[in-house]
């Protein structure tokens, strides 16, 4: 047939020259200050994100209280330069995974989960900077004209595809592999120049392979935790958009390995800024279901800082939640050590007297949610607890 | 570490989108009995989520920030003159010193989760929940809380509207064409619209109508004031007037 004669044709065209993915965007870089957008497209993109900025700053996830946000954005600037700095505005939401984003117009969002595990300045920078080299290199722009580009030849492959009734999948899987790649292409290159801002900042350059080496324990923990075999992924999938955190490890270490190992990593200033926000971190992490990434988590804060009552009361919490009797044994006694650490709050007796209650010791159990009811007549449960002891 | 999972779901969506089918279903409702209140009502026009792009080739959306704002300014004029005709009183929300734009940022969120719903659970019939069945009824509510907003304050209603249009560009015509002449089915352009209004004394959602194939191209003022009269179809009127639908 004629048709299927020059569909082919096209098809093997399309498939064997992948969509350009590169363009010239203006000479001026996105974090000039009041830089605007030129091109359609980022102008786009630019409204988008404006649209998407509103809802992050009216969000009520927003940790807005304390100059916790300033804060992230000092550590953004030192990393990056006050230059370029100038123009971000930096949300942290209360979210307990491990993530950072920033948009194509300069918005900075940062989970909280993020903070609770960065284990100093240098490794929240490193992150930071990271995702700032994707600003900087208009990842967004490049991504969306990339995904355009792929999705038009494959609507086409499956029109052609269609009309002549043949089977177009291995092109449109060749078509989605390069999507991928191109995607993963753009994660090592905001690697590569997070670390450059890395180098220049005075924060050790080792820092940023170290994120990667501690995300991969933490994995690991939690499949541990678990019951399963903790995987370590050597190559990145066909559909993964990041490169294996072992990789990005590797050629970190590489590259920091080359630089002067000097640098400090503001640990000390990290903690401190980080501690009136612990417990509620802590709180939201330990509901994540994950007990051994939480463990691993709270003995990683515990090897730094030592086992402070706050600490305690989480893992005595962590283990309450998992329930079996030789884990409410171990939470009593963590719940006892973090009062003598001196955790002063009244919901630790009563979830040490539930912990005491279900392992059978009734007795110091009445004792402890006698002590919660008095220091909180009103609490919202104190109805429940008093059912409990009236029995 | 942007989410793979949004890149998966924009290939995906593409393909999907070639072969969707239309979904017939009901596009407006409203309170029993419901009447705006009598003389002039004073309406408080909430920021409205616009979204005005083109349609790529694959039928991703690509968002166009000149025709938004010209969407956003030619909506608002057609909006105030079409509820001028009807002696209402439209103003657009300003937060002013109340500091309540996030709490009024919530409630367009609500509105939104809420419209969804009635889309949902409501309009389409076939999914109607054993509550939704009973004819006549439309009990829908943001909860009172609303009315109690001081920058809402002399205002009896508040008027939320959502708005997603995607103009097919020339390589999706182009696509469809040739799909077309083959036997293949493609969809080109989005254009979707809600309107809703919910009563300040009681936060009760008095009317609401949803589209999922509006007409009116907003990016002119001509098209704007078509697509304002469809997105007002069956907007209570008082008992005497004819509603804007109608013209």
């Amino acid at each position: 047939m004629r048709w299927s004669g020059i569909v082919s044709a096209c098809c093997a065209a399309l498939t064997l020259t992948p969509p350009s993915f590169a363009s010239a965007p203006s000479a001026l870089p996105p974090y000039t200050p009041a830089y605007e957008p030129t091109t359609v497209d980022e102008r786009g993109m630019w409204m988008e994100a404006d649209e998407r900025e509103r809802l992050l700053r009216d969000s009520p996830l927003r940790i807005r209280e304390g100059g916790l946000e300033r804060y992230v954005r000092e550590v953004l600037c030192r990393e990056v330069g006050d230059d370029r700095c100038k123009g971000v505005r930096v949300y942290v939401m209360e979210i307990p995974a491990f993530n950072a984003s920033m948009m194509a117009n300069g918005c900075m969002e940062v989970w909280s989960g993020l903070l609770l595990r960065a284990r100093s300045e240098a490794e929240l920078a490193a992150v930071l900077g990271h995702e700032f080299g994707h600003f900087e290199l208009r990842h967004t722009l490049m991504g969306f004209k990339a995904k355009r580009s792929a999705t038009d030849v494959m609507a086409w492959v499956d029109v052609l595809g269609g009309i002549t009734n043949r089977d177009m999948s291995s092109a449109n899987v060749s078509l989605v592999g390069s999507l991928y790649r191109f995607n993963r292409a753009q994660e090592t290159e905001a690697d590569l120049l997070g670390f450059k801002y890395m180098a220049a900042s005075g924060y050790p350059a080792k820092a940023a392979s170290e994120v990667w080496q501690q995300r991969m324990a933490e994995d690991d923990a939690t499949a541990l935790g678990r019951g399963l075999k903790p995987r370590r992924n050597y190559t990145s999938g066909f559909f993964d958009t990041h490169p294996t955190d072992l990789k990005r490890a590797e050629y970190l270490a590489k590259a920091a390995a080359a630089l002067p190992a000097d640098g400090d990593a503001r640990v000390e200033q990290y903690r401190a800024a980080i501690a009136p926000y612990l417990s509620r971190m802590l709180a939201a992490q330990i509901k994540m279901n994950d007990f051994g990434g939480t463990d691993f988590i709270l003995n990683s804060l515990a090897s730094s800082g030592g086992w402070s009552g706050e600490l305690l009361f989480a893992r005595a919490e962590l283990y309450r939640t998992r329930g079996n009797p030789r884990d409410l044994q171990m939470a009593s006694l963590w719940y006892r050590d973090a009062k003598a650490a001196g955790y002063v709050a009244p919901e630790l007796d009563r979830n040490l007297g539930l912990a005491l209650l279900r392992n059978g010791q009734t007795e110091d159990a009445r004792k402890s949610l006698g002590a919660y009811l008095v220091a909180r007549p009103e609490a919202p449960d104190a109805k429940m607890i008093q059912a409990l002891l009236a029995k | 570490m942007k989410g793979g999972l949004i890149v998966r779901a924009a290939v995906f969506a593409a393909l999907v989108a070639l072969s969707m089918p239309g979904i017939a279903q009901e596009r407006t409702g409203s309170k029993t009995g419901f009447t705006l209140q009598p003389g002039t009502a004073r309406i408080v026009l909430m920021r409205p989520t616009i979204r005005v792009g083109a349609q790529s080739t694959g039928g991703m959306p690509e968002p166009n920030a000149d025709w938004t704002r010209q969407a956003r300014e030619n909506l608002t004029r057609a909006l105030r003159a079409a509820q001028e005709r009807l002696g209402n009183q439209v103003i657009e929300y300003d937060e002013g010193a109340s500091g309540e734009g996030q709490i009024a940022t919530e409630y367009g969120q609500l509105f939104g989760a809420v419209a969804d719903s009635v889309i949902e659970y409501q309009f389409f019939v076939g999914n109607r929940l054993p509550t939704k069945k009973r004819k006549d009824s439309f009990e829908w509510t943001l909860g009172r809380g609303i009315g109690e907003l001081r920058s809402l304050t002399g205002a009896d209603y508040a008027l939320f509207i959502n708005i997603n249009d995607e103009y097919g560009s020339t390589g999706r015509k182009v696509l469809q064409l040739v799909a077309l002449m083959g036997g293949v089915a493609v969809t080109s352009g989005v254009h979707v619209g809600h309107a809703g209004l919910v009563d300040l004394k009681t936060g009760e959602l008095v009317w609401l109508n949803a589209d999922a194939a509006m007409g009116g191209d907003v990016r002119t003022a001509e098209g704007a004031e078509k697509r304002v009269a469809q997105l007002l179809e069956g907007f209570p009127g008082r008992p005497s007037e004819k509603t804007i639908g109608g013209q």
